[in-house]
């Protein structure tokens, strides 16, 4: 028995789902054989079906668009549940002010535009006096550019999302300088200005203030210097920059003590990059301007939990991912249980279209049939001209 | 070839009514029966009866077998294998070749049987002057479609041929072409032949002729 399990689990899924496609369809060849057996069914066959070919193309057509629908619709629903999934498997823990998980979760994991609220210096301190946990990255949100969200983060988490390693050229490493989602269609080396909340979504995002017309960041040039490799998650659509370019483009300061981080944003630079103002953590909590989100990663599981737990309180909401992905399935359980019902029902339906075929033929034909039983046909010979009629239909 | 006999046969309705009732008939091996009658006389409920496509009560014998006597998958053999059915609409397959439908019984007969069911299909109609390969039954002329009929009722050499209003679909010349070809192809093959007809030229040919009236056998 084990032997068989190792042999099973050591074929490809092509294999498998072609063995299980065999074992499933074995019963039906057999029928067949054992009906078909010392009778010659094929030409009348195949006449049959020659004389009436346009019904029994479009009747096919049919058929096979009902299937081909019910079939596409549950496998848009798996591959929806699964790339969610997949979306938010770099994202371990994330942190955000107290309020709806569901709407934190679209926003950093999905990137949907929406105004979290910020969270303060305090609960940077203590999460980056945490030593027991690994990453600890701000994430802030607001600008565009060509419909590609702009992302401020860390260098850190921006490796992490690629897996430790970049798809094209390299990481971030000033203020003027950002990472290109594996999707996004432009090349290294391209220089952007940041249009700030979303063109053509109608909202901002982030800490912009509601009501606030989208505008082009007048000086705040960035250059695309690396790429990320596919994630699989909205993320590949995203440009990603130090979360300081965000901060200075919208005048909030550096989030470091450095003055000249200060200075260059109050004095409207032509660069955000211009004079290269410290990026990545530490972070001072004295001149934190705020972000939305952190998103927290360690390599032990328990770690995880437990940050979890500790950052869940009064001044911030910690989750899993996972876990607001499991509240939104059962939310949506409704939805799916109404799609298989569709499901259902589509094949319902081509089961009677096919009966309702069958018998229509059998009305059609009656006469005829009853000759063949008069002339001494078994009624094996007509039933299995009415099934392999109705098979190659 | 033995005799074909029925004795004290009667076949009743759901309801219980007799339909029809043959106390006794016998026809030689080559012989040939015409039965007449007014319409629902049961002229063609005697012809099912023999061939087994009705339940009957009594006996219809052909040599050692009863045939009413036999299960329905034996009847359908037995058919296969001793019977020839014409009748009056052709039944034909539009589908197929005129040789295919000749040839029909060929697709159920045993393998070892099938060659000699196409020869003797395919020489028929080239004897008829129906080609063999030509399609499209439906733009047959009547004559042509009852000859491709009687082909196929033929194909299998069978011992007892029975048709029902052969002619009854025919126009004159080619009712009187028809029943020429059938009598004679039963006569040389000594085949005992039992036409149900409102024909007289095909009652008048045939060696003997039962009126049947109201179920009775007359004559």
């Amino acid at each position: 028995m084990a032997t068989l399990s190792g042999l099973w689990f050591n074929l490809s899924a092509l294999q498998q789902d072609a063995l299980i496609l065999t074992a499933l369809l074995a019963p039906v060849f057999l029928l067949a054989g054992l009906l078909l057996r010392g009778i010659e069914v094929e030409g009348l066959t195949r006449a049959l079906l020659w004389r009436y070919r346009w019904t029994n193309t479009l009747f096919a057509a049919l058929m096979a668009l009902s299937v081909g629908l019910g079939i596409a619709v549950i496998a848009q629903e798996r591959a929806l549940r699964h790339g969610a999934a997949r979306a938010a498997d770099k994202f371990d823990v994330i942190v955000t002010a107290p309020g709806d998980k569901v709407q934190a979760l679209l926003s950093v994991v999905y990137l949907q535009p929406s105004n979290l609220p910020l969270l303060s210096g305090d609960v940077l301190a203590r999460l980056q006096a945490d030593t027991r946990i690994d990453l600890v990255a701000p994430i802030a949100f607001g600008d565009s550019f060509d419909g590609a969200p702009i992302i401020g983060t860390t260098a850190a988490f921006v490796s992490h999302l690629a897996g430790g390693m970049l798809a094209q050229g390299r990481m971030f490493a000033t203020t003027g300088e950002a990472v290109a989602g594996a999707s996004v269609p432009l090349p290294i080396g391209t220089h952007f200005a940041p249009l700030h909340g979303f063109l053509g979504i109608g909202r901002h995002t982030g800490h912009s203030a509601a009501g606030e017309a989208p505008h082009v960041h007048t000086g705040s040039g960035l250059e695309i210097v690396g790429r990320l490799p596919p994630t699989g998650s909205p993320w590949d659509r995203a440009l990603l920059v130090p979360i300081e370019a965000v901060w200075l483009t919208h005048s909030l300061g550096g989030g470091h003590s450095e003055p000249a981080a200060h200075a260059l944003a109050w004095s409207g630079a032509s660069q955000v990059g211009a004079g290269n103002p410290k990026i990545g953590p530490p972070f001072d909590t004295d001149h934190f301007p705020g972000s939305p989100a952190f998103v927290l990663h360690s390599t032990s599981l328990a770690a995880n939990y437990n940050a979890q737990r500790r950052y869940n309180d009064a001044r911030s909401m910690a989750f899993f991912p996972g876990a607001v992905l499991s509240e939104l399935y059962s939310i949506l359980g409704d939805v799916r249980e109404t799609l298989s019902l569709m499901a259902i029902l589509t094949k319902i339906l081509v089961a009677v279209g096919i009966l309702s075929g069958l018998v229509a033929l059998s009305k059609l034909f009656a006469r005829r049939f009853a000759l063949l039983r008069a002339i001494g046909a078994p009624k094996r010979f007509v039933l299995a001209i009415v099934w392999t009629y109705a098979f190659w239909r | 070839m033995p005799d074909l006999s029925i004795r004290n046969l009667s076949v009743h309705t759901g309801d219980g009514r007799t339909i029809l009732r043959v106390p006794a008939l016998t026809l030689p091996a080559g012989g040939s029966l015409g039965i007449r009658g007014p319409s629902g006389a049961g002229k063609s409920t005697l012809l099912h009866a023999i061939a087994g496509l009705t339940a009957a009560e009594g006996e219809v014998r052909w040599g050692e077998t009863d045939i009413a006597r036999l299960g329905e998958a034996e009847r359908d053999a037995f058919r296969l294998e001793h019977m020839g059915l014409i009748f009056q609409d052709f039944l034909l397959f539009e589908e197929l070749s005129a040789l295919a439908n000749a040839a029909l019984p060929a697709c159920f007969l045993p393998r070892q049987q099938r060659p000699a069911v196409r020869k003797r299909a395919r020489a028929l109609l080239e004897r008829f002057g129906v080609p063999p390969q030509r399609r499209g039954v439906a733009t047959f002329s009547g004559g042509e479609r009852q000859r491709v009929a009687v082909a196929r009722a033929l194909s299998t050499d069978p011992h007892v041929i029975l048709a029902d209003e052969p002619t009854a679909s025919l126009d004159r010349d080619n009712a009187d072409r028809l029943v020429s070809e059938l009598t004679a192809l039963a006569r040389a093959g000594g085949r005992t032949l039992i036409a149900v007809s409102h024909d007289p030229a095909v009652i008048a040919a045939m060696d003997r002729v039962v009126d049947l009236v109201d179920g009775e056998l007359r004559g």
